[in-house]
């Protein structure tokens, strides 16, 4: 049975267009304009995956919502906010509400279809454990690239996927200085500079949740990121 | 900015108004001349009037006028020829100032009596106010030149010129009563004689003659004069001041509003409201309020200017994801063929289009951040230092010179925000700079202050610019095509974070002219 996606979008042009792509990869697409039609049919069945905007033609918050009720239903259902906001107060209230992940709109399809087989692998991984492991470790750092999930210390960190991306892209090759288009390029997203500054915040704020000496992502002025290695 | 003082302020002009007050000594002037004739034409009349009652006293008594024979010297009359009885009588008519002389038909002199010593100089000069009194003193001696008191003591003699000269005497011989005037001797004043025929019967047989001085009517018009002066001087002195007082007030309000709505925008563009003149019942509280309007307006507008950048991006958001999405498609469905050239061109011009978004709502986020940013400390100099190395790699083959302190300079802020200046910094420099010379990064240790400087080779900044230049949406470059976007917000950017770490910014000229240079002054921890 094919993957169902849901695409709540009022613009339809837009709607049309991430529907056709979606199809186009094999997967079964459900589109709606607005909260109370989409809520309407997830009441009776959940889709496998959801993609909100956050505007809903008169309500300006209705993605949040949205997600909210979602997220009520069905713990493990993966949920993107895909918007035209881009506003760091935006992101983390999104993010809050229990998304998966936070793309503005000019994220390009391939960006957004591997993020969602992403998803998709990952929520499959976390009903049926796979037969291989295939898991990352760098001293005190293991990262499971199948379950796309991190964990330091033995302790896991939530991260989303974009962040997951990106310690991925700085654990790969410790000591190694990554810059921020190559993170971008890693993470599938374009965004401004300052946007990637925050991202590592958020992800630095992450780990140091679990162990508050956590100091391994060094910022190297004019460059970019690097994974502190041991010692 | 601050305008220059006006050439000719509102003090001054009110202090020029107030020279009006000087008419007044004029009219008080004209006003004294007015009187002084009156008092002389009195003057006239009473010693005229005083003539003809002594002659016509003499008149019914001849013998009076012809004295003894053969005791008389021809020529020379003395007093000691004179008859005791018109003696008497002439001297009972005489006061000090007040000189009577009777000749008869022969010019020989009868009787003479009184002197033209000018009677005692009048009292005490009129109670003036401790002020009046105290400019009075101070004008002294200009007084004294301007009108010189006629003290002179009259003459002691009748001089014979006045006897045997005068015109006057020769018409009261002829019958007819005579005025005139003559100068003192000596030049000081004037003296006024009448003189009248002493009728006996049918003809003339002597004269009467009396002479006073001017002196007391010059020197009261002097003293008017005096007073005139004095009086104005303080009056207009009062008026000046009060004027002064008045216009000083009014000016400094008018400059404590200017002073305030010149400072009422900040440099962020944020509106204060006017406090000057608020309540004030007048025109200047009129002129606060309608500028404290006028500045609610154009808070509101900035505010829009400021959201604009923001919602602009926002909206351009939903139809460039269209557009992406729609050439996504198109690409995914393997396209028609040559048609792959056509969609390069369109994502090309998307990218363009998107990184002018990335920029504009890279501005407004950062304005968010440094609204609620969070500071720490960091050592500037470290930041730079590991920059610098960056900077050398990535704008290959342009060269840098780098000069920093030997101690750390400790800043309280963002490292990440810092380095995000200098990333600006380092690409504006980059840009314009010319020639194979080195971009010059300085970081300096002033005490309080760290002074960053960034210096390039290249063209001098546009006359008239240099103000604007940190503006949001500002931009001197000349546009070439197919050229990165410039928006102008660079240098916005840097000026917001050198905000956010409480410094200023600044950009000029090379002394030397063979480039520019941009200043951050920040403040150390």
């Amino acid at each position: 049975m094919p993957l169902r996606i849901a695409i709540v979008e009022d613009e339809p042009a837009i709607r049309a267009n991430y529907t056709d792509a979606f199809r186009a990869q094999g997967y079964e697409v459900a589109a709606f304009a607005g909260r109370a039609e989409a809520l309407a049919a997830f009441r009776v069945r959940l889709p496998d995956l959801a993609v909100l905007d956050i505007g809903l033609g008169d309500e300006p918050d209705g993605g949040f919502a949205l997600c909210r009720e979602l997220r009520a239903s069905s713990q493990s259902l993966p949920i993107i906010f895909l918007t035209a906001r881009d506003s760091d107060f935006d992101t983390v209230a999104g993010l809050r509400m229990g998304a998966d992940d936070y793309v503005t709109k000019n994220v390009s399809l391939p960006h957004l279809l591997a993020r969602v087989s992403a998803l998709f692998r990952r929520a499959e991984v976390a009903r049926v454990p796979p037969q291989s492991e295939d898991v990352l470790v760098r001293e005190n750092l293991s990262i499971d690239l199948k379950r796309f999930t991190v964990a330091w210390r033995s302790r896991p960190v939530e991260l989303t996927l974009t962040e997951f991306w990106m310690v991925h892209a700085l654990a790969k090759f410790p000591g190694h200085v990554k810059n921020r288009e190559q993170l971008m390029g890693e993470a599938h997203v374009v965004v401004d500079d300052s946007t990637i500054t925050s991202h590592i915040k958020r992800i630095r704020r992450k780990f140091a949740a679990v162990d508050p000496g956590f100091d391994r992502i060094d910022t190297v002025y004019g460059m970019g990121y690097r994974w502190k290695a041991d010692g | 900015m601050r305008a220059a003082l006006p050439a000719l302020g509102l003090r001054s002009k009110l202090v020029l108004i107030a020279l009006v007050l000087l008419v007044m000594p004029w009219a008080g002037y004209a006003y004294v001349r007015a009187m002084e004739q009156l008092l002389r034409e009195n003057q006239e009349q009473q010693l005229a009037a005083t003539a003809r009652t002594v002659a016509v006293a003499l008149q019914d008594r001849p013998r009076l006028l012809t004295p003894p024979a053969g005791t008389a010297t021809e020529g020379e009359p003395t007093a000691a020829t004179v008859h005791d009885e018109a003696k008497t009588l002439l001297a009972g008519l005489a006061r000090p100032g007040l000189r009577i002389w009777v000749i008869d038909s022969k010019l020989k002199l009868v009787a003479a009596a009184g002197s033209l010593d000018a009677p005692a100089p009048p009292g005490a000069p009129p109670v003036f106010g401790p002020i009046e009194r105290a400019v009075h003193f101070a004008l002294r001696p200009l007084f004294e030149r301007m009108f010189r008191t006629p003290a002179a003591p009259g003459e002691e003699l009748i001089p014979d010129d006045v006897i045997f000269g005068g015109r006057e005497l020769e018409r009261a011989l002829d019958g007819a009563p005579t005025t005139r005037r003559r100068p003192a001797p000596g030049g000081r004043g004037t003296i006024l004689s009448a003189s009248h025929p002493v009728w006996s019967g049918e003809s003339v047989i002597g004269a009467v003659v009396l002479e006073e001085d001017t002196d007391a009517i010059v020197s009261l018009r002097n003293r008017a004069f005096e007073q005139l002066v004095a009086v104005t001087l303080v009056a207009f002195s009062a008026a000046a001041l009060v004027l002064l007082a008045f216009a000083s007030r009014l000016s400094w309000r008018l400059r404590r509003l200017r002073d305030e709505a010149e400072n009422a925008i900040d440099s962020r563009g944020h509106v204060r409201a006017l406090l000057a003149g608020e309540h004030a019942r007048d025109e200047i509280g009129d002129l606060s309020r309608s500028f404290s309007t006028v500045l609610a307006r154009l808070a509101d507008h900035n505010a829009y200017l400021e959201a604009l950048a923001a919602r602009l991006a926002h909206e351009l958001r939903t139809p460039i994801a269209v557009v992406r999405s729609s050439l996504d498609n198109l690409r995914l469905q393997g396209g028609t063929p040559g048609g792959a050239t056509y969609l390069g061109r369109a994502d090309d011009g998307l990218q363009r289009l998107e990184k002018i978004l990335t920029r504009m709502s890279e501005a407004s986020r950062l304005e968010q951040l440094v609204r609620e940013g969070e500071r720490e400390p960091f050592d500037a100099r470290a930041v730079i230092e590991s920059c610098a190395a960056g900077y050398s790699s990535a704008y290959a083959p342009r060269r840098f010179k780098l000069t920093l302190p030997d101690a750390a300079v400790p800043l309280n802020g963002s490292a990440d925000l810092f380095a995000q200046m200098l990333d600006k910094l380092i690409a504006n420099a980059v840009d314009f700079a010319t020639g194979d010379d080195p971009v010059e990064l300085t970081l300096e240790r002033e005490p309080g202050a760290a002074v960053l400087r960034m210096s390039n080779h290249g063209p001098l900044l546009p006359a008239g610019m240099k103000e604007r230049l940190f503006d949001s949406l500002v931009s001197v470059r000349r546009h070439a095509p197919g050229d990165e976007p410039h928006l102008g917000l660079g240098l916005y950017v840097v000026r917001l974070i050198a905000e956010f770490h409480g410094g200023r910014t600044n950009a000029m000229d090379r002394a030397d002219g063979s480039g520019v240079e941009f200043e951050v002054r920040l403040p150390l921890v």
